[in-house]
């Protein structure tokens, strides 16, 4: 069995210490911007890696942060975890009743707001695989991933700049959240499916299978899973230590799911969020307990995640102007003429609807993470990841001032019941 | 009778009473409690089975409903055979029902949840009010405390006004309007891009502005003499209301009516109502406004 060294043990601490302190600097000084906090963490990541520090000091770097060897498979194995993770949390957030609740609106903009960008990522990439200067080794699943990647949206950056606009709780904030919520959901359904697709014939029974295996689990979770955390959380609330005993079992159980969907050929990530949406529906789980595990994966796994993107990748030597310009023109037109024509057809005026549109275009830390797990295994090559990671970027960073521009919405809703 | 009358009728005065008779050990309980709603609100009772009509069952019930005294003038009881639910939603719409008494166990099982009680079912789709009933007495006690379901919903106001009106009739003098304060993806919001005193005054001024609309409603309202109290929880909405009745033993917890009948997907991704439904805290009284 392989192990670390002495020098490489140390050399990870210090990785990882660097990628934490100079992510914490970069996160205050983005919120004291009131930029999304991802785009701080990106950007380390990048001036750290062989795009900056790489390519000025190559020695400094490579001891810095060796990609290669025991610590590079240490560095991966962190960042593979910290992507479980990130998802985990993000499906403790994920409330479908909010889709239901918003009534038509919701409906139509979820819809639109997914097939449209969806339809214009799966053609192009499936007709014209070379806009994207790329030969993918199967086209069918190359033009789905595009396709989820120009419908997926990042529901903490938009609950965020809806937050800073005064805009969470009103009507358009809804109609945006909840059909970010339903995006994401279906996004990373399908994302699982092209995974267990990959390597597999494309026989009908063998797409069905798959197709049953990522819908039964989530309904055994969401059914029985959720009732059995529903028993249990209490016990495990009151009797086990505070508040070790519910994190430890929590994120036990995010990691058995987790590798319960990887163990069946489905991406390890899907079960996560799986077990993240049954953990976090439960009534039972303490605010505070809710809480710590947001705090614990956001302030430490997130920056090392986010952080590992642009340490991994030269972002320079892989940027392409047009490749990055097609796949930003076809996220944000695809995007936000979606959900502008869902929220139209929701009967929202014309001036609220494409704020709505603008809302939802953001993709922030959801759309990197796709690109990361798209790219670990090899759906797409670096150019497209930095396309994707600079789309990402730039949508994010956009949608709070074209809200607050637009300034509309602010009027409170009034909720189904 | 005039059905298209059914359409916009408001929801209370409650002149006609529906009681669901299921010849169990809490029959005697629940007739009279339905006696005793018929007296104060001063209305019709119609007294539904549905199952098979024979003669011991036929007996039982003329025994019961001489011995508790009710004005046969004033009742009606049909038998009819059919699926329990739809039938007993029928016959209440065909009977112009305003009020719908059902007995119901606190709690449901795993299977029962997913496939549904008859109470539960009936409350799932009812286009009348329905009143669950937990704990019916044989010597009826008037109720003491209320809570109601403060939503920021079109129905809430009415569901008020009934409040109001039942609270009156039954003389209650306390009832309290919970409201539930839960914010969408807040903590994935505030984790890692917000100080403390931040998130504070963010959660703070959103209570504010929800109290404000709730204030403003029950400003509205006409409550005589009743006092009503306001009151914030946090937690998810349906669950934090029930937690919060249960906890401060109110006698009546009065909800909206769901705004489309509720099905499976519902109780997957759980609507609020049903974790109301799931575990009652105390009797429920569901408003149908009928707006």
């Amino acid at each position: 069995m392989g192990k670390l060294t002495h020098q490489e043990f140390i050399s990870l601490l210090l990785a990882m210490g660097a990628m934490l302190f100079f992510a914490r600097l970069a996160a205050e000084g983005a919120r004291l911007l009131k930029l999304p906090v991802v785009t701080g963490e990106i950007l380390v990541g990048v001036l750290l890696g062989p795009s900056f520090l790489g390519h000025l000091y190559p020695t400094l770097f490579a001891k810095t942060f060796p990609l290669f060897g025991e610590v590079g498979v240490a560095l991966d194995g962190i960042t593979k975890i910290s992507a479980v993770l990130l998802l985990f949390v993000s499906g403790m957030e994920l409330q479908m009743q909010l889709l239901v609740k918003q009534g038509r609106a919701a409906v139509t903009t979820s819809l639109l707001s997914l097939v449209i960008p969806f339809l214009l990522g799966f053609s192009l990439a499936y007709y014209l695989p070379g806009s994207f200067e790329y030969i993918p080794n199967d086209g069918l699943l190359f033009a789905l991933f595009m396709g989820t990647a120009m419908s997926i949206s990042a529901l903490p950056v938009i609950a965020k700049t809806l937050m800073d606009l005064n805009m969470l709780k009103s009507k358009v904030g809804m109609i945006i959240i909840a059909a970010a919520m339903f995006d994401d959901l279906i996004g990373w359904l399908v994302f699982s499916l092209i995974i267990s697709l990959l390597g597999k014939g494309r026989e009908v029974s063998l797409v069905l299978l798959d197709v049953s295996v990522i819908i039964g689990y989530g309904i055994l979770m969401l059914t029985i899973g959720k009732k059995l955390i529903d028993k249990s959380l209490p016990w495990i609330q009151k009797k086990l230590s505070w508040p070790g005993g519910v994190l430890s079992l929590a994120l036990s159980f995010c990691f058995f799911s987790a590798a319960f969907t990887e163990y069946l050929g489905i991406h390890a990530v899907l079960g996560a969020f799986i077990a993240g949406i049954a953990v976090g529906d439960s009534v039972k789980l303490n605010t505070k307990a809710r809480e710590i595990i947001h705090q614990f994966v956001t302030n430490i796994f997130a920056p090392l995640f986010f952080v590992s993107i642009g340490i991994k990748i030269n972002f320079i030597a892989h940027f392409d102007a047009s490749v990055t310009l097609i796949i930003f023109l076809l996220a944000s037109l695809g995007k936000i003429t979606g959900a502008t024509l869902g929220a139209r057809a929701g009967l929202f005026p014309w001036r609220e609807s494409v704020a709505i549109g603008f809302g939802l275009n953001a993709r922030g830390a959801m759309e990197i993470i796709l690109g990361t797990l798209a790219l670990q295994v090899g759906l797409i090559n670096e150019t497209i990841f930095v396309a994707l990671v600079i789309m990402a970027i730039v949508t994010s960073i956009a949608s709070g001032p074209v809200l607050r521009w637009l300034g509309t919405g602010r009027e409170s809703v009034v909720t189904r019941y | 009778m005039d059905h298209t009358k059914l359409k916009k009728r408001p929801a209370f005065p409650f002149e006609t009473i529906g009681v669901a008779v299921a010849f169990s050990p809490r029959l005697e309980a629940m007739l009279n409690e339905a006696k005793h709603y018929a007296d104060a609100f001063k209305s019709q009772v119609v007294l539904i089975h549905i199952g098979e009509k024979d003669q011991l069952k036929e007996e039982t019930l003329e025994t019961l409903v001489t011995n508790i005294g009710f004005i046969k003038s004033k009742l009606r009881i049909i038998w009819m055979q059919g699926d329990p639910t739809d039938t007993i939603l029928q016959l209440c719409k065909l009977n112009m029902v305003d009020l719908l008494l059902l007995g119901a166990l606190e709690k449901e099982n795993l299977y029962k949840y997913y496939v549904g009680s008859i109470a539960r079912n009936i409350c799932r789709r009812a286009k009348c009010s329905v009143m669950l009933m937990v704990h019916p007495q044989v010597a009826p006690k008037r109720f003491k405390k209320m809570v109601i379901h403060g939503v920021d919903n079109l129905k809430s106001v009415h569901t008020l006004n009934t409040a109001l009106y039942f609270s009156r009739t039954e003389k209650i003098k306390e009832l309290t309007v919970v409201q539930e304060l839960d914010i969408p993806a807040f903590m994935l919001t505030t984790a890692d891009s917000t100080t403390n005193s931040e998130a504070n005054k963010i959660k703070k001024e959103m209570v504010e502005e929800e109290t404000q609309k709730l204030q403003s409603m029950i400003d509205g309202v006409d409550k005589q003499d009743v006092e009503i109290h306001l009151k914030t929880v946090s937690g998810k909405p349906g669950y934090a209301i029930s937690n919060y009745a249960r906890t401060k033993s109110y006698d009546l917890l009065v909800i909206n009516s769901p705004d489309t009948p509720l099905g499976l997907f519902d109780r997957i991704f759980t609507h609020d109502i049903e974790y109301i439904l799931a575990d009652l805290p105390c009797n429920l009284l569901m408003v149908h406004s009928r707006v």
